[in-house]
This record gives structure tokens, sequence and C-alpha cells, in this order.
């Protein structure tokens, strides 16, 4: 049976910046949100001035005021890349509370472009988890800065405790391609549109440039430049709009620690606990899910991730991929825009993943976003999983189409 | 030194206001046996900062004697053969001087 909170609220629009990916001329965070949030405006019909909720991570004010809005719900929840995931959540219950009627959940991060305007690695990610942190200072005083560094670790226990191996990672790589070469706006779609774009073998995943054993530079998310936005409205609300509603059926969101030294089981993450809540407000499970959007920071992240999920026993999240299923015209497709890995990755990941389901539930997918074209799946049902930290947060939402 | 909560025993790392498993605050500091074993490990060949031009090194968890975990930079092991690195291995602390005021702790493999 649903929980209460199970469809009080849809995502009823989705949208993004005008440019995203290794953006040529510099792009700063706050005019990716903007572009994205009038997109999303013009898209679904509703102004800008009639938002009532702003959620984003760790400066909505600020964005606020650029807008020229005063809302009455402000969330600045910024806990990494599932942060918007849980600003879903948050919405969804603040729309069922009935404080709000219409939430923007917003997000605008330059990842790539503030590396040459003086930056470096990914743009504002809001605030904590700073260098005079208790934790910080037992881990940075070893060298371990990126995230590949902390990732690879979880990689290596998997891998000693499974027995799996990084050819078994590699495939998720290389199905993450195969999607990105149907996505025109997937940053790695096609060798003109980057040099080390196009598709890729299990092999050259193998042999690519390493980064922290065993992780090579294919396992890794690449950091471009990515802004996205959706609006998210009661059912009222989503009953006047012309767009098609995606309803949130489920939402979860829970944590197993901040630092990476205090990560009890490096194979598991909170993935369960957000996705039990999730699939309990829902009254689905698993077996009910048709396909995925799994936060793929690494390989090693969407293969654990799966198995939280409930999508794959514990140790074999990676068949998934390796065996097919999950590649286009699989029977079970994971990220069909190309993920983190190969379409678009700017330090948080959270918003392409509401995106991408958004469009796949909506229809839209080959309608595109902005004017380009995607590959459109015929799911009904999707599972949302985002990670932050050091697999650290998660939010998971069960997302369905309208019937 | 290790941190020890007085009311749980429960040795914890990093330090806290607060035992992180009883929340009593009182805590005491005791000596540790300066053994424990390799819980996960990696090879970092990106690195910032000072680190920058010790890589590649290995970097690994430590699950330590008395509890709790710890990570550091393995000494005496070769990260170019990372295969021969082995979860659940015997580990002894030994201290280096970062400056005048502070030393850190590292670990190195023992045979056993």
């Amino acid at each position: 049976m649903a929980g209460k909170l199970s469809k009080a609220a849809a995502i009823v629009g989705a949208a993004e910046a005008n440019e995203i990916g290794f953006l040529e001329t510099p792009i700063s965070s706050l005019q990716l949100h903007i572009e994205a949030i009038k997109n999303l405006s013009e898209q679904t019909g509703v102004p800008i001035s009639k938002i009532e909720g702003v959620f984003s991570t760790g400066w909505s004010s600020e964005l606020c005021e650029h807008l020229g809005i005063t809302p009455k719900y402000i969330d600045t929840t910024a806990v990494g890349g599932c942060s918007f995931e849980m600003h879903v959540h948050h919405a969804l219950a603040a729309i069922y509370a009935g404080i709000i009627d219409i939430a923007l959940v917003s997000h605008g991060e330059n990842g790539f472009s503030s590396r040459s305007i003086g930056g470096r690695g990914s743009g504002n990610y809001g605030v904590g988890g700073g260098v005079t942190s208790p934790a910080m200072e037992m881990t940075m005083a070893y060298g371990l800065g990126g995230a590949p560094s902390n990732y690879a670790h979880a990689m290596v226990r998997h891998m000693h405790r499974f027995g799996t191996t990084t050819e078994d990672f590699a495939h998720i790589a290389k199905v993450s391609r195969d999607w990105a070469t149907l996505n025109p706006r997937a940053a790695m779609y096609s060798k003109e549109k980057h040099p080390f774009g196009g598709p890729i073998t299990v092999e050259q995943v193998e042999e690519s440039r390493m980064i922290a054993w065993p992780m090579t530079i294919l396992h890794c998310c690449m950091v471009a430049d990515h802004g996205g936005a959706v609006l998210i409205a009661s059912p009222k609300v989503a009953a006047s709009l012309s767009t098609k509603p995606v309803w949130i059926a489920g939402a979860g969101e829970s944590m197993g620690h901040s630092n990476m030294l205090e990560m009890d089981d490096f194979t598991a993450t909170s993935a369960a606990n957000s996705a039990r809540d999730a699939y309990s407000m829902a009254g689905m499970g698993p077996d009910d899910m048709e396909m995925a959007l799994i936060y793929d920071s690494f390989t090693i992240t969407a293969a654990m991730t799966a198995e939280m999920l409930g999508l794959a026993p514990r140790g074999e999240g990676h068949t998934l991929w390796k065996d097919g299923h999950a590649a286009p015209g699989g029977k079970f497709p994971i990220n069909t825009n190309g993920g983190g890995l190969s379409f678009n990755h700017s330090g948080m990941y959270g918003m392409p993943l509401l995106i991408e389901a958004y469009r796949q539930l909506s229809g839209t997918a080959e309608d595109g976003i902005n004017g380009d074209p995607g590959k459109q799946t015929s799911a009904k049902t999707c599972v949302v999983n985002g990670t932050g930290g050091a697999l650290s947060t998660t939010g998971t939402l069960v997302l369905v189409a309208d019937e | 030194m290790l941190p020890r909560c007085r009311d749980c025993n429960r040795v914890h790392w990093y330090p806290r206001f607060l035992c992180p498993f009883c929340h009593s605050d009182n805590i005491e500091w005791i000596e540790g046996s300066g053994e424990g074993t390799i819980h996960t490990y990696a090879v970092q060949h990106l690195a910032f900062g000072p680190w920058a031009e010790e890589a590649p090194y290995v970097t690994a968890y430590i699950d330590l004697k008395e509890g709790d975990r710890m990570l550091t930079v393995l000494r005496g092991v070769d990260p170019h053969k990372p295969e021969e690195i082995k979860i659940g291995s015997s580990v002894v602390v030994e201290f280096e001087e970062a400056n005048e005021e502070m030393s850190l702790p590292f670990w190195r493999v023992v045979e056993k």
C-alpha cells in the first residue's frame, strides 16, 4: 500500500541551460541556473513570478534575488550530488503539507569553466566538509583529495569481497558511451564533439590512464558545465498545465557518513535505506521498476548502487551492464542519457538524473530539451538514485508516468 | 594515542567532543598498541599539493586492533605492484615528523 505522500506532487517540466558540456567560452554557475530556469518557464508556461518554493544547493537566496522573487519556502540542502533528489523529497513534503503548490529545483555548476576562471574542479558546492572539519584533518594529511582517491578504496574492497574485477566494472563505462552516442547533448556523443568522444571498448577502459588504482580515467566521470531545473507542482496545478506530469510515487533519503573514514562497509551505501523508504512510500518494489537512473560518479558507484536498490544481488550489480540489460535495446535500461560518465557531470549530478527521468517518463526524450533529440525508452516506472560526497549521502525517488 | 570513552570503553577515531557510540563526553586518551590490519587500499596516481611529488603512493584504511578505523599512507609497499598488497595483512604504526610541531602516524606491513 502506498504511503500518504505518494503522488502528492508531480514533476511537470525539466529543462537545461542553453549550452552544456565543455564550453569554449567560460560561463558562470549563476548563468547556467538562470538559462535553465528561463527555459523551464517557457516549457511549462509557468511564469517565474508564480514560483512559491526554491530548492537548490547552498545559495537559494542569491538565486531568488537574481530572479526577483521572494518565495515562501526556501531550501538550500547541500550534501553533494544527491541533494537534488532530496530537494524533490522536501518539495513533495512541502506541497503535501499545503505550504506551497509550485516548487523550483535548480542547479547550475560550471565545473569545467571554473578551471579557466580561477577555480579548480567543481563549481559552487555549498557549505561544509571543508579542510577545517575534524575528519578532514585526519584524511587531508595523507594526500586524499579528489573523489577518485576515495572511491578507489571501495572498488578494491568490492573486488576483495565479491571477486569482481576492473573488467567487470569497465562494462559500465562502455555501456554509458553506447547511450551517449544516441544523445547529441552528451559531451561524449562523438569524436567530432569531443576528441575522446564516441564509442569505447572495455579494453580501452582498462588501458586508459591510471588515476587511482584500480580506477583508470574511463572509470571516472567527467567534470563539465551543466545547468538544469525541474518544476514540481501539486496535482491541481499539474492538471492545469499542458506539459505531462511525472508522478513522485516515492521518495527517501539517508546517509551513512560524511567522511569515508566513517564508512562502515565499503561495499554498501545508504541507498539501501533511502530506496527502502522510497519503495515503501510508492507501494512498489525493485521488480516493479522498468528502468533506472543511477549516479555513476565512478563505475563502482553505479554497480554498488544497483545492488543497494535491489536491482541485482550483492556483488552482482555490474552484471546488469555486462550482460547487456542496461544497454540500448536491453530489458532494463540504465542511464539512458549517457550518465555522468559520458553525458555530463559538473560536480553534482543529481539534476541530470531528474531531467532524464522526466524526459523518459513523459515520453519527450526524442522531442528533446532545447531542441535536441535523445533516445526514448518504453519505461513507465523509474527508480532514480543520487549519491553525494564519498559514498556518503543518498536520495532515492520512485517516479511513474501519468496514466 | 587514541580516544576512548570511559563509559562504554570503546575506542573511536577521529577524535570527537562526544563518544559517537554512547554520546558520553567522558573521554580519555589511551596509548594504542600500534597494531592493525589493512581494510582496503588504493594507489594514488593523481595528487595535489605536497603529495603530488610523492605519487604514486598507496593509501589504506587500517582497522585498529583497539577498534575503529584510520586512514594512512602505507610504507614499505611497491605502488607499482598493488596486486601484491593483501587486505587483512598485519600492519604496525610508525611516526614521521610532518613539521616541528606535529608527527603523523604511518603504517607498515609486517610479515606474519
